[in-house]
C-alpha cells in the first residue's frame, strides 16, 4: 500500500513533492480535503483519497474549486483541520468565497494549497497565485525542498490555528512534480469531533456566527492576524540563511528557486562572497529578519519566477528601512537581472551571479553546443502535442471540423480547459477558436449567440469536458437557454477528468475515495434547463455528422450533443484494443488523386505512419489502440477493422 | 486545357463564387464535400494535379479541345453548339405520364434508355424542397419522382461520382450546360489515368440561361413561404419575366429582377444555353405549351430520339423555322453576355502561365462577341 | 539501507527522455527508488503536462551524497542520457550534453505528427547513430522496443533500459535492487516480468560491448 500511510517515521523516502505535502497534512492530522483536478496540484488529493479510509479522513474531488474551499472551510468551521487543494487558476474560482472567508476567519486549522505553473508547463497562463495572498490578507508560506514541502504542511496548520485564519501554502510545478528525499514524521492517532457552534455572541470567533460582517470591525481583527502571523514569521525555522556574515551579496529567494540558487551558487564557487536567504513565509515579510540580512550586505539579488511579488515588498521594506540603514541596490527583475516571465533554473541564476560578480561560465564547450544545435535542427523534427492515439477527441474534432466546413459560412468552435484544448493545434484541426478558463467556451458562445442582430451569421459551437461541465459549463448554459442564444454545445463526455490523470467527477457512480456515489446525468441536466439534446457516439462518424449538421443548421436556440466515448487511458480501455486494426497496402493509394495520404497527412493519428520507400500507409503496432476510426476516415477502403475477440 | 490542383481551384473557382457547385470535384477524393447547394473544401490537399481542376467546367474549360472530341473540328463559336436536327417533342403514350415541366420528354428518354438498357443507371435531380437532391435511379419507376424544372444550381455530378464507384459503366447522365461540359471533360480522361473507362453512355442536357443559388434562393424565399410547403416551382416563358411557387393553398409570383442577385458569378461567365456537349438537348417549347425543344447533336442522341419515337415514349414533330431563329438569338446573346463579362475580367485566354476560365479559338471568339445580343436575359 | 558509494560525480546527473506515453516517468520513479535504497539522497525533476500525449519528456536524476539538488540539471551537466527514443537524445544533448555525456539510446522511432504528416522528415538511423556517437563518450544503442514487443508489450521498453544502464558500470545498481524497487512499486504479479525485461536489457548492453558503439 501507500508509503504515505505505511512509511516509518524517521525514515527518508523518495516522494514526490506533491506526496510530501499530503503526507504533511496526514502528520497535521487533517480530517478533510477537497480540491479540484489541476496540474500540477492533482496528486495531492489524489493520493489524500487513497488513503482516506485508512487515514479516517474525508476527501473529495469538489465539482469546482470554490466548491472545494467552502467544503473544507465547513470543516474548520466544525473545528476540524482542513486541507483545499488547486491549481493557480483554481484560486481565481474559489476567490469569491475565500475573500469572505478570510474576513471572518476560521476555526480548525485550515490550509489553502495552489500550485502555481511558472512557465505554464501545463497551463494556458502564468497565473499567479502569490498576489491573492496579499489581496486576502493571509499569511503565505512556500517550502523550498521536499522536506519543507512535507514539514511546512504541519507548521502551517498550527499558524492558522494561532491567528484563526487561512494559510495559503504555495508550491510550483518544479516542487510538486519533482521528487526527493523526505524524512517522515510521526501520524497522530486522535480525530476530533466534529461540531459547528453557532449560538454564542454574534461576535464571538469560536461561538458564534460566521462572516466577514460587521466589515469595519472584522476588518480590523483580520489585519490583527496578519500582524500576529508576521511576527511568528520572524522566528519561522523555515526562514535560513547560508554564507558569509557579511556577503558581497545577498540572494533572496524562495520556493523551488532557492535550490536553483544553491546550485549556481555552488557551480561559481561564489559561496564565500554570495549569501543565501532562503525565505519560507513570504507574506508578510518578516521586517526585523529583512533588517538584519540588509544590514550587512550593500547589493541584493531577488530571485523568484513570473511575477515580481517579493522583489515588490522586499522594496517597500528597504524603502522603510532607507533612512536608518541608507539605500540598497537591488537587482531582480525591474531591472531584468532576472526574467519576468518563464520558469527559473540554475541557469538563469548563473546568468545573473555572472553578471553581477563580472565572471565567465560556458555551460560546455562552445563547439559542442554548435554541433549538437545543428544535429537538432537536421534531425530532431519539433514534437507537437497530439491526442492519444485512440483518444474521441480526434474523432470528434475531425467531425466538427468537417461539419463547419461543410455548412461553409465561416463557423467556429469556442472552447476551454482539458484536453481537448489540442483543438486549437494541428492535431485538433485547428478547430478550436477560443480557449480561455473553465467554462469560457460555453459563455462565449452564448455571447456569440446574441450577434445575429448585427449581421453575424456564423454558426457558433462551444466544447466542454464533462469534469469541465460541472464545474462551470452550466451556469453558461442556463444563461444561452434563457436568452435563446443560437449555439450548439457539444460535451466531450469521455468519462473523467482526463487530462489530469483520470480523477472522477460527479457524472460518474464513484467518488474520489472509491465509493459509490450517485452519478449526475449530463443528458438530464442538459434537457432540464431546456436544451435539445442528443447523444451520440463520436465514433459513429456518419451518424454524428449528420445530427450535427441538423444541429448548426437551423436558428433553434440552444442545441446540445453529447459526444459519449471513453477516454483511450481510461481505465477500461488501456491496452485492450477494441479492434484489430489491417492496411491493404495493395488498396491504399497512397499520394495519388483521390486520397494524397488523408490518413497520414491529414488525420494524423500517431498510430499510422507513411512508409516512404513503398508509398503506402502503414499501422504502428507499437502505437495503435485499435479504436477503429482510421477505416471510417479511409477513403478507399483500404484500413479495414476486426472486432478483437 | 491546363490542369492544376485543388489549391488553383479554390482560389480561382470556390473563392470568387464562380463554383455553381455542379458536383463533378465531389466524392472524387475526401477534399471537396457539398452540403446544401454549397461546394466546400474541407482540408487542403498538395497535389499539384488534380481530376478536381480537370473536370470543374469553370476553370480551364478549354472549348476546341472539346469540340475536336464531339465533333473532331475546332470550336466554331456557332450559338447553339454543333447540332444534328433540332425537333419539337414530347412524351408519349408508352412514356407513363408524371409530374414533367414542359413536354416530359427528358422523363420519357430516361425511362426509354433504362428500359432498353442503353444505360445501367440514370444520373438525375430531384428536390427536396428548395434545395436540389441528386439522385441515381436504376428503374425507369423511379424516375418520374425527378420531373420537373429545380431552377437552382443542383451538385447532380455527386451521384455520378458515387455511381462511378458503385460500379456501374454506362450510366445516363441528365444536367445543366456547365454539368455536360464536365461530364464531357471527364470522359476525356484528362488525367490520362490507366485503368480508365468511360462510365456514360448517354447525356442529355437540360437548356439553361441562368440558375439561382439555393442558399440564397431559401433564404429569400423564408419570408414569402415556408419550404416544406412549396410544391412547384417554374418560370414560365418570356415575356412573363416572373418566378412562380405553387403551395398547396396559393401561387406565389416573384418578378425576376427580384432575385436575378440570386444568380451565381458562374452563370454568368457561362456561353452555353443549350448544353452543347451532351448527345441530345432538351428545353422548353416557346409559344408551344406541352412541348420540349429536341437538340439532336450525336448519332447516338439521333438513334435515342428516333427509337423513342417509334417505341411511342416519345413524340417528335417539326421544328418552326421562327422558333429556330429566336433560339439562336437568345443563345448568341448567352455568348455575347459570358464572354463580354469573362473577357473584361481577364478570364479568357490568358497567357504566360494565367489560368482562364475558357480558351477557345480567336475566330469564334470574334464571332460570338460581336454577335448582337437583343434578348433580355 | 546500505551506505551511499562513491559515485562519479557528486551530484551524478542522469537524464531519461523519450516520447510521451513511453513510461519516461515509471523509469525514472523506479531508478530513484533503487538509488534511494542505496542510501543516495535523489532529486528527480520531471515534466508531465505531455507525458501522455506525444509530447517531448525528459526526467532529471540527481544522484548525490550531500542532499537535495535542483530539479533542473543545469544546462550541459549531464553524465548520463538514457534515450527512450534516438531523437529526443538529440533533443537532449543539445541542452545538457558534454564531450563527456555517456547516451543509452533504444533506437525505435516514435514519430512526431509533423513527420507523420509530411511537414518533415524522419532522420535516418545511420545518420542518428552517428550524430549521437559525434557528442558523446560513449553511447549504446539498443533495439529494446523490438525486444520488448518480442516479450509481449512494447512498454517494457523503458525497464530494459534500465537494465541495461545497471549493466554498464555507471551507478551501483543491479538486479535485486531492482527487484527490491519494483516489489513496492508494483502488483504482485508484475515484478517477475519486470525482472526479465529488466535482465534482458542488461545481457542487451554487455553484447554490445561495455565500451559502448
Amino acid at each position: 500500500m501507500s508509503e504515505l500511510i505505511e512509511g516509518k517515521p524517521g525514515q527518508r523516502y523518495l516522494l514526490m513533492g506533491n506526496q510530501a505535502i499530503a503526507r504533511g497534512a496526514l502528520e497535521a492530522g487533517v480530517s478533510v480535503a477537497a480540491g479540484y483536478p489541476g496540474t500540477p496540484s492533482s496528486e495531492i488529493i489524489e493520493n489524500l483519497a487513497k488513503v482516506a479510509d485508512e487515514a479516517n479522513m474525508y476527501v473529495e474531488w469538489s465539482s469546482n474549486e470554490k466548491v472545494a474551499a467552502e467544503v473544507a472551510a465547513a470543516a474548520s468551521f466544525a473545528g476540524l483541520r482542513s486541507l483545499c487543494v488547486m491549481k493557480q487558476n483554481g484560486v481565481n474560482v474559489a476567490s469569491d468565497f475565500l475573500l469572505h472567508l478570510v474576513g471572518g476567519g476560521t476555526r480548525g486549522g485550515m490550509v489553502i494549497v495552489p500550485c502555481d505553473d511558472p512557465g505554464a508547463l501545463s497551463s494556458i497562463n502564468e497565473g499567479e497565485s502569490r498576489h491573492f495572498a496579499r489581496m486576502l490578507e493571509i499569511p503565505l508560506l512556500e517550502p523550498g525542498d521536499f522536506q519543507e514541502a512535507k514539514d511546512m504542511v504541519k507548521w502551517a496548520f498550527e499558524l492558522s490555528e494561532q491567528i484563526g485564519n487561512l494559510v495559503m501554502l504555495r508550491s510550483v510545478t518544479r516542487l510538486s512534480h519533482a521528487s526527493g528525499s523526505v524524512k517522515l514524521g510521526a501520524l497522530p492517532e486522535n480525530r476530533p469531533r466534529a461540531r459547528f457552534r453557532h449560538g454564542g455572541f454574534v461576535l464571538d470567533p469560536q461561538e458564534g456566527a460566521v462572516t466577514s460582517a460587521p466589515v469595519a470591525y472584522k476588518h480590523v481583527l483580520q489585519q490583527e492576524k496578519l500582524e500576529k502571523a508576521e511576527s511568528l514569521f520572524e522566528d519561522c525555522p523555515f526562514n535560513t540563511y547560508t554564507g558569509p556574515e557579511n556577503p558581497e551579496l545577498l540572494v533572496i529567494t524562495s520556493s523551488a528557486c532557492n535550490l536553483y540558487c544553491r546550485e549556481a551558487i555552488e557551480i561559481l564557487g561564489v559561496s564565500d562572497r554570495a549569501g543565501l536567504l532562503k525565505l519560507g513565509t513570504t507574506w508578510p515579510l518578516p521586517k526585523k529578519l529583512i533588517r538584519t540580512h540588509l544590514e550587512n550586505c550593500s547589493k541584493v539579488l531577488v530571485v523568484e519566477e513570473v511575477i515580481p511579488f517579493l522583489e515588490e515588498n522586499l522594496k517597500v521594506l528597504a524603502a522603510e528601512l532607507a533612512m536608518e540603514i541608507g539605500p540598497r541596490t537591488i537587482f531582480a527583475k525591474r531591472d531584468k537581472t532576472i526574467p519576468s516571465v518563464g520558469e527559473m533554473n540554475p541557469d538563469y541564476v548563473i546568468a545573473a551571479l555572472v553578471k553581477i560578480f563580472d565572471l565567465s561560465y560556458e555551460a560546455a564547450p562552445a563547439d559542442y553546443v554548435e554541433k549538437a544545435g545543428l544535429c537538432v535542427m537536421a534531425g530532431a523534427p519539433g514534437r507537437d502535442l497530439t491526442f492519444c492515439p485512440g483518444c474521441p477527441h480526434r474523432a470528434s474534432y475531425w467531425t466538427l471540423h468537417n461539419v463547419l466546413a461543410l455548412d461553409n459560412r465561416d463557423g467556429f468552435i469556442c472552447g476551454d480547459i482539458g484536453c481537448y484544448s489540442l483543438g486549437m493545434r494541428e492535431t485538433g484541426y485547428y478547430a478550436l477558436k477560443t480557449m480561455h478558463a473553465m467554462g469560457s467556451g460555453t459563455g462565449l458562445a452564448s455571447g456569440f449567440g446574441k450577434l445575429d442582430q448585427f449581421g453575424m451569421d456564423q454558426p457558433i459551437v462551444a466544447v466542454s469536458g464533462d469534469s469541465t461541465f460541472f464545474h462551470s459549463v452550466i451556469p453558461a448554459l442556463v444563461n444561452a437557454v434563457h436568452y435563446n442564444a443560437d449555439i450548439t454545445l457539444v460535451v466531450f463526455d469521455n468519462s473523467g477528468t482526463a487530462m489530469t490523470g483520470f480523477q472522477p467527477h460527479p457524472g460518474l457512480e464513484v467518488d474520489a475515495m472509491g465509493h459509490d456515489a450517485p452519478s449526475i446525468d449530463i443528458e438530464s441536466v442538459c434537457r432540464a434547463v431546456g436544451a435539445q439534446t442528443t447523444v451520440c457516439d463520436p465514433f459513429d462518424m456518419e451518424l454524428t455528422r449528420d445530427i450535427l449538421l441538423e444541429k448548426i443548421t437551423g436558428k433553434n436556440g440552444v442545441q446540445v450533443l453529447i459526444f459519449k466515448q471513453s477516454c483511450a487511458l481510461s481505465p477500461e480501455k488501456k491496452g485492450k484494443p477494441r479492434y484489430e486494426m489491417h492496411l491493404d497496402e495493395n488498396i491504399c493509394i497512397g499520394e495519388n488523386c483521390g486520397c494524397n495520404k488523408l490518413c497520414t497527412r491529414v488525420f494524423k493519428c500517431p498510430g499510422l505512419n507513411w512508409d516512404e520507400k513503398n508509398q503506402h500507409a502503414r499501422i504502428d503496432e507499437v502505437i495503435c489502440a485499435g479504436c477503429g476510426v482510421c477505416a471510417s476516415v479511409c477513403p478507399t477502403g483500404a484500413i479495414t477493422k476486426k472486432e478483437r475477440a | 486545357m491546363q490542369i492544376y490542383g485543388p489549391g488553383e481551384l479554390l482560389d480561382d473557382v470556390l473563392q470568387t463564387g464562380l463554383c455553381i457547385s455542379c458536383g463533378a470535384c465531389v466524392h472524387l477524393c475526401p477534399y471537396f464535400a457539398t452540403w446544401r447547394g454549397k461546394t466546400a473544401m474541407m482540408f487542403s490537399c498538395d497535389r499539384k494535379q488534380g481530376r478536381c481542376h480537370a473536370f470543374c467546367p469553370k476553370t480551364e474549360v478549354d472549348l476546341d479541345q472539346l469540340s475536336s472530341k464531339a465533333n473532331n473540328a475546332d470550336y466554331t463559336g456557332a450559338p447553339m453548339g454543333a447540332y444534328q436536327q433540332v425537333f419539337m417533342a414530347r412524351a408519349g403514350d408508352k412514356s407513363g405520364g408524371g409530374d414533367f415541366q414542359d413536354g416530359g420528354t427528358v422523363s420519357a428518354l430516361v425511362r426509354f434508355a433504362l428500359e432498353t438498357g442503353r444505360i445501367d443507371a440514370a444520373v438525375l435531380t430531384g428536390r427536396n424542397g428548395l434545395m436540389p437532391s441528386p439522385g441515381l435511379v436504376t428503374h425507369s419507376g423511379e424516375v418520374a419522382a425527378f420531373a420537373g424544372s429545380k431552377y437552382t444550381a443542383a451538385p447532380t455530378l455527386v451521384s455520378l461520382n458515387d455511381g462511378i464507384k458503385q460500379g456501374y459503366g454506362r450510366m445516363g447522365v441528365v444536367g445543366t450546360p456547365c454539368q455536360m461540359t464536365a461530364v464531357a471533360q471527364m470522359r476525356s480522361n484528362p488525367m490520362q489515368d490507366s485503368d480508365f473507362s468511360d462510365p456514360v453512355a448517354l447525356t442529355i442536357g437540360l437548356f439553361c440561361t441562368w440558375a439561382l443559388d439555393a442558399r440564397g434562393l431559401l433564404a429569400f424565399m423564408e419570408k414569402r413561404a415556408p419550404e416544406e410547403e412549396i410544391l412547384k416551382i417554374r418560370i414560365p416563358p418570356p415575356p412573363a419575366g416572373i418566378l412562380v411557387l405553387e403551395t398547396q393553398s396559393r401561387t406565389i409570383e416573384i418578378p425576376l429582377d427580384d432575385i436575378r442577385s440570386l444568380v451565381p458569378e458562374g452563370c454568368r461567365v457561362c456561353p452555353d444555353m443549350t448544353a452543347e456537349w451532351a448527345d441530345v438537348s432538351v428545353g422548353a417549347m416557346e409559344g408551344e405549351d406541352g412541348w420540349n425543344t429536341l437538340v439532336v447533336r450525336s448519332e447516338k442522341g439521333l438513334k435515342l430520339a428516333e427509337d423513342a419515337a417509334s417505341a411511342g415514349y416519345i413524340v417528335l414533330a417539326d421544328f418552326p423555322e421562327t422558333s429556330l431563329s429566336h433560339l439562336n438569338t437568345a443563345a448568341a446573346a448567352k455568348k455575347k453576355r459570358a464572354f463580354d463579362r469573362a473577357c473584361s475580367q481577364g478570364l479568357v485566354n490568358t497567357e504566360k502561365g494565367g489560368r482562364a476560365v475558357l480558351r477557345v479559338n480567336k475566330q469564334a471568339l470574334e464571332k460570338m462577341i460581336s454577335e448582337p445580343g437583343g434578348i433580355h436575359e | 539501507m546500505t551506505a551511499a558509494a562513491n559515485l562519479l560525480s557528486d551530484p551524478f546527473n542522469l537524464v531519461i527522455t523519450g516520447v510521451g506515453g513511453q513510461g519516461n516517468v515509471l523509469a525514472s520513479r523506479v531508478l530513484g527508488s533503487m538509488l534511494t535504497q542505496k542510501g543516495y539522497s535523489v532529486t528527480i525533476g520531471e515534466t508531465f503536462g505531455a507525458s501522455q500525449r506525444g509530447g517531448s519528456v525528459m526526467s532529471h536524476l540527481r544522484i548525490s551524497s550531500k542532499g537535495t539538488w535542483s530539479p533542473q540539471i543545469p544546462k550541459g551537466r549531464a553524465h548520463v542520457v538514457v534515450s527512450l527514443e534516438p531523437t529526443e537524445a538529440l533533443r537532449v544533448l543539445y541542452e545538457y550534453g558534454n564531450p563527456d555525456v555517456y547516451v543509452l539510446c533504444n533506437t525505435r522511432p516514435v514519430h512526431s505528427i509533423a513527420v507523420i504528416s509530411g511537414q518533415f522528415k524522419y532522420p535516418e538511423q545511420d545518420e542518428l547513430r552517428q550524430w549521437i556517437r559525434d557528442l558523446s563518450a560513449k553511447a549504446w544503442f539498443l533495439e529494446a522496443t523490438g525486444a520488448a514487443m518480442a516479450m509481449g508489450n512494447a512498454i517494457f521498453a523503458n525497464i530494459m533500459m534500465i537494465g541495461a544502464l545497471s549493466a554498464a558500470d555507471i551507478l551501483p545498481v543491479d538486479k535485486d535492487t531492482f527487484k527490491d524497487a519494483v516489489s513496492n512499486m508494483m502488483a504482485a504479479d508484475k515484478v517477475s516480468v519486470n525482472c526479465d525485461a529488466f535482465a534482458r536489457g542488461a545481457d542487451m548492453l554487455l553484447a554490445e560491448g561495455i565500451s559502448g558503439a
